[in-house]
């Protein structure tokens, strides 16, 4: 798991997950991008055109947080390993965001576990994205679909 | 002294609040402190009392009445939007 500014390599992930034990039959990769059209808030019919996301997280607080999702993945399914990266900082429309890897030996769970960990990140990872389009700045809004995906996932 | 953190949007209200606060004895908890800044201004306290805020207390989810000590650090946490 790792929080940094840099950028990923989604092929040096995917090695890794695969190399990560004998009974690797499934791997399972997500990769979030920034788009390039922001819509606005509380609209959606009105796009403008987004020029830099900035992602603000909490250190410590936040890789803990990862970890207990992680965690739980693990309790969950029967996992070979998880790949979580998370980028922070001032990012460009087309930019990675975020990538959640899973190996398992059957796919299914690698499905599952790859969504489960993106619905959790979302709605229990403590970042924030504050986003500039057409010279003006907001914070993102949570998204009442986010909490809902997340929601299914309980009890 | 507690250390008052404030994330996301919540930062945007914080240009002439107290970004920490002196024990100086008495029992205090995030709700005792949220009352304090929400004194400073009004529309942090606004912000702060949104049911979707969430307060950690030494990087803890923790309860608005959990009691907190010298040292500590209070960080209050808007809606998380990563991902």
């Amino acid at each position: 798991m790792s929080i940094q500014e840099d950028d990923f390599d989604i092929g040096v992930e995917h090695l890794r997950l695969k190399s990560a034990g004998n009974g690797v039959g499934a791997i399972v990769t997500f990769t979030g991008l920034v788009r390039e059209f922001e819509s606005e808030p509380k609209s959606t019919d009105f796009q403008r055109n987004l020029s830099t996301l900035t992602l603000e997280y909490y250190p410590e607080m936040t890789e803990k947080l990862l970890s207990e999702i992680i965690q739980q993945s693990f309790d969950r399914w029967p996992l070979v390993a998880v790949s979580v990266v998370h980028r922070v900082g001032s990012l460009k429309p087309n930019d990675q965001i975020v990538f959640v890897g899973v190996a398992s030996e059957h796919r299914i769970e690698a499905f599952q576990a790859a969504q489960f960990l993106m619905d959790y990140l979302k709605t229990r990872a403590t970042f924030w994205k504050k986003i500039e389009a057409d010279g003006q700045s907001h914070w993102a809004e949570a998204k009442v679909s986010d909490n809902v995906a997340a929601a299914k996932w309980e009890g | 002294m507690i250390n008052l953190l404030f994330f996301g949007r919540l930062s945007e209200f914080t240009k002439d609040v107290s970004q920490s606060y002196e024990c100086a004895g008495e029992s205090m908890t995030p709700l005792i402190i949220r009352e304090k800044l929400t004194l400073e201004s009004k529309a942090l306290g606004q912000e702060l009392s949104e049911p979707q805020v969430l307060v950690a207390v030494n990087k803890m989810i923790v309860k608005w009445d959990h009691i907190v000590r010298d040292g500590d650090e209070i960080a209050f946490l808007p809606p998380v939007t990563g991902g």
